[in-house]
């Protein structure tokens, strides 16, 4: 029963790639300040110049500097990313376990509320959310996790429903353990992966979420991300900055959400036990 | 009439017997049986006014009390109206005379002149009781032991007496000549008072009318014999049973726990009593009717632990348990038998609380259980089927026996420490760090099994539900493991409802046995009972299909086919 997944991960190829990335992702946003040359929102050369030593991606129509405005849109993607996956996450184990050990009619109202707030379309409501309030990092980061946080929870319940079952459980009460107990010591522990799975999904919509919303303007405009970056590119895509200044933005955002997706899939199969069985090197 | 009231005999600061009151009836043998010291033979040789120690009290003979007369007056009584057959018979013959001449000896006392006469008498006498003619001649060395009981058996009889006090008169025989003496004694004591002092429960169970069992020097229960036997009420009793081999019962023998009876406060079986309360350490519990028996207990006897009453439990419309009745008793071992699909789990996880009954009432040491609260898993513990499961794979052997003590919130980390350390100890597993340290991957079957068990017991139950706990195992194992969980009983008066489908095996284990099929208990009774007299079709196809060592292959009876 017990599997090392930081072992299975390693071993599994797109997981290997994933992880990798996201290491590196995250080292580079957390140096970010000795990394970037400028400040990103220091007027640091002429307006629109192209790549060269001093600007590596060249600079922007008020002359910031791309490739610091790139790291440090890395650090506010990973922290949306990180921050609204935890949230969420840590909110869907809390309904999920909850639900599945109480039940009866406090199982039947979450799982309604679950159902009512995963039939509204997030990103509209979002933006619509997000355009009254003009979101800073934070609040983003609740609004982002109070719409991702339904999904999970119904994995998580399914999941807890499951666990519930197990004899040991049983005996734990036949101790006369309250379900506080059972969900702290016999349930959590065994989600783990599960969670890791949830939140990682988390992460990548987030992530992807706060990219459309800075994208579409609706964010606190003092946020540097990527989104905004690409936003603000659009209007000049009839020079030739596009190249330098439009597709980084773009492909690190892919990166970032393709390296989170190659973890899931890793996550998945190794969770999966029907899916584990098509490795080459099952038995192990 | 014999009538012995409030007799008390002490041999200076110790008292023998205390409180005693018996009667013994024309006609009736009255059986008196115990542990050796229980004061057994003190109670006859008083009756016979030889008991050396002080006596208090009243033996009321023929409206005389024999204790008020002076010792001449009982010289006349003894032997003539009250006579006694001294145990160990090796010593109560004199050796240098003819046993004949010590009949005769008898008679001549007792105002017989004609020595002649007597000695035709005692003659006829020996002849009667079995002895052949030339062999009344002989010394007592000359004689067999069953030889020397029947001629102590004439002495006692010569003057054909209206008292008869047997002490042990089948000790040290073999079964043949016991039961020669035993037939013996059955024709020659009709129409007389018997009293009978022995350890032998057969002896007791096969002579006697009424039995009274004593226990440090008091009558603790008394009735009669058949329903003692049959349904002991005092612990004690029911230990005296439990460790006496016989062909009756079938469960493995069992001891009564704690040393032989020292002088106490209080009621004197308590220190090896295992439902003690209390008021058991200070006040003696009086000798009180109970309708069919007189019983000394503060608890009103073995106390029915576990009242299952009119339980139903169906999912979708199965009805998996029907309107279930059980009653478990203290210190008992209740075997549920029943094929798989009969409900027996979910009754087991019924009185567990983890399933809801649908109707019915489970009571618990005389209270109706309403809310399973942790004083209630304090008391009642369950090990499960396949316990390997019930061990969570994240824990190790030292959190998982902790669990339970952790859940009830019980002492600090050092006294968990020592109380896991000691009940690892009970089901005999190691308790070094080492041991504490292994996760259950890491463990065989029988140690899963084990620490599955330590972690039912760690909370000190009263009840222990055991479902197939040994089904998985191994047969050297399971043995081991039920002769562990036996002498827990034994140590601690736990009771057991032991759930299997092996009616071989709750054989062994079981006092009572229930049979369960579809649902209904359709047989319930003494395990004894149950086996060697099967009532239900059903518990007569379990019985002809359980585990042997013939050659032939049993064939399902006819009437217990199932339905194609």
């Amino acid at each position: 029963m017990h599997v090392d997944y930081w072992q299975e991960i390693r071993e599994d190829r797109l997981g290997r790639i994933g992880l990798y990335l996201i290491l590196l992702l995250a080292l580079l946003a957390a140096l970010a300040p000795f990394l970037a040359p400028y400040p990103p929102e220091a007027r640091v050369g002429a307006a629109f110049s192209p790549p060269s030593s001093r600007h590596w991606l060249g600079t922007n129509d008020v002359g910031q500097d791309i490739w610091s405005g790139l790291l440090y849109g890395a650090r506010t993607s990973l922290v949306v990313g990180c921050g609204a996956g935890l949230l969420a996450g840590t909110i869907s184990v809390l309904v999920g376990t909850s639900s599945a050990l109480v039940g009866g009619f406090y199982d039947s109202l979450c799982m309604r509320v679950v159902d009512a707030l995963l039939v509204i379309p997030p990103v509209l409501l979002a933006i619509l959310v997000g355009a009254y309030f003009k979101p800073h990092l934070l609040t983003l980061i609740l609004l982002l996790a109070a719409f991702l946080w339904p999904g999970g929870a119904r994995i998580i319940r399914a999941e807890a429903l499951s666990l519930k079952e197990k004899k040991s459980v049983a005996a734990a009460r036949t101790f006369g353990a309250g379900s506080l107990y059972i969900m702290a010591r016999h349930i959590v522990p065994d989600l783990g992966p599960v969670w890791l799975a949830v939140m990682i999904q988390d992460a990548r919509r987030a992530i992807f979420m706060e990219a459309g919303l800075s994208f579409l303007g609706v964010c606190d405009p003092t946020l540097h991300s990527w989104g905004k970056m690409m936003q603000q590119a659009l209007e000049f895509t009839y020079l030739e900055v596009w190249k330098w200044w439009l597709l980084p933005p773009g492909l690190a955002l892919s990166l970032t959400v393709a390296a989170l997706s190659f973890l899931s899939f890793a996550l998945e199969r190794i969770l999966n036990p029907r899916l584990r069985g098509e490795r080459e090197d099952a038995g192990h | 009439m014999l009538v012995i009231k409030e007799l008390q005999v002490s041999f200076g600061e110790l008292i023998v017997l205390k409180g005693i009151n018996l009667e013994l009836k024309k006609g009736e043998i009255l059986a008196v049986v115990g542990e050796s010291g229980a004061g057994k033979t003190t109670l006859g040789l008083s009756i016979m006014g030889l008991s050396p120690g002080r006596c208090a009290g009243q033996i009321l003979f023929k409206g005389k009390d024999i204790l008020a007369l002076s010792e001449e007056e009982r010289r006349l009584i003894r032997g003539k109206e009250i006579a006694m057959v001294f145990q160990n018979v090796e010593d109560a013959l004199h050796p240098l005379y003819p046993v004949v001449d010590q009949v005769m000896e008898a008679l001549l006392i007792h105002g017989l002149k004609d020595k002649k006469a007597a000695q035709r008498k005692a003659m006829d006498l020996l002849k009667a009781l079995g002895l052949s003619e030339e062999r009344t001649h002989f010394f007592p060395h000359q004689l067999s032991g069953g030889e020397k009981q029947r001629v102590l058996l004439a002495m006692a009889l010569a003057n054909d007496p209206e008292v008869l006090i047997l002490d042990e008169p089948t000790a040290s025989l073999d079964a043949i000549t016991r039961a020669e003496i035993i037939e013996l004694l059955k024709k020659v004591i009709r129409e007389k008072m018997v009293l009978l002092i022995t350890h032998d429960l057969s002896v007791a169970a096969k002579l006697a009318h009424r039995v009274a069992v004593l226990y440090g020097g008091r009558v603790v229960e008394s009735g009669a014999t058949q329903c003692i036997f049959t349904f002991p009420r005092h612990p004690y009793t029911r230990g005296l049973l439990r460790s006496y081999p016989n062909m009756t019962t079938v469960k493995d023998l069992q001891g009564i726990p704690g040393p032989p009876y020292k002088p106490v406060d209080g009621c004197p079986f308590h220190p090896r009593c295992t439902q003690r309360v209390e008021l058991c350490f200070r006040e003696v519990p009086e000798l009180k009717s109970l309708g069919d028996r007189y019983l000394a207990c503060h608890r009103g006897g073995i106390i029915p632990l576990l009242e299952i009453k009119a339980l139903s439990k169906s999912f979708n419309g199965v009805r998996a348990v029907r309107e279930v009745e059980l009653t478990l008793y203290e210190g008992e071992t209740l075997a549920l038998v029943g094929e798989s699909g009969s409900g027996k789990t979910t009754l087991a996880l019924t009185i567990m609380g983890l399933l809801p009954p649908d109707k019915g009432e489970i009571w618990l040491e005389g209270q109706k259980v309403l809310l399973r609260d942790k004083g209630f898993y304090q008391r009642v513990q369950m090990i499960f089927q396949n316990p390997k499961s019930s061990l969570s794979h994240r824990m190790n052997v030292w959190e998982l026996v902790k669990e339970p003590l952790d859940v009830q919130g019980w002492g600090s980390e050092e006294e968990k420490l020592e109380r896991v350390r000691k009940v690892l100890e009970e089901v005999e597993l190691p308790a070094d760090d080492f041991f504490l340290r292994k996760y259950p991957h890491e463990l065989s079957g029988g140690e899963a099994q084990r620490v599955a068990i330590a972690r039912a017991l760690v909370l000190n139950p009263k009840l222990l539900i055991a479902d197939e706990a040994t089904s998985a195992l191994d047969a050297s194992i399971q043995a081991k493991i039920l002769k562990l969980l036996l002498s827990l009983q034994e140590k601690r008066g736990l009771a057991m409802l032991f759930i299997t489908h092996d009616i071989a095996l709750a054989r062994k284990v079981s006092d009572r046995l229930a049979v369960m099929k579809n649902g209904s208990i359709v047989e319930e009774g003494p395990a004894s009972e149950v086996i060697t007299n099967p009532k239900h079709p059903y518990t007569r196809t379990l019985l002809s299909l359980a585990a042997d060592l013939k050659e032939e292959i049993s064939i399902l009876p006819v009437d217990a086919q199932r339905p194609k």
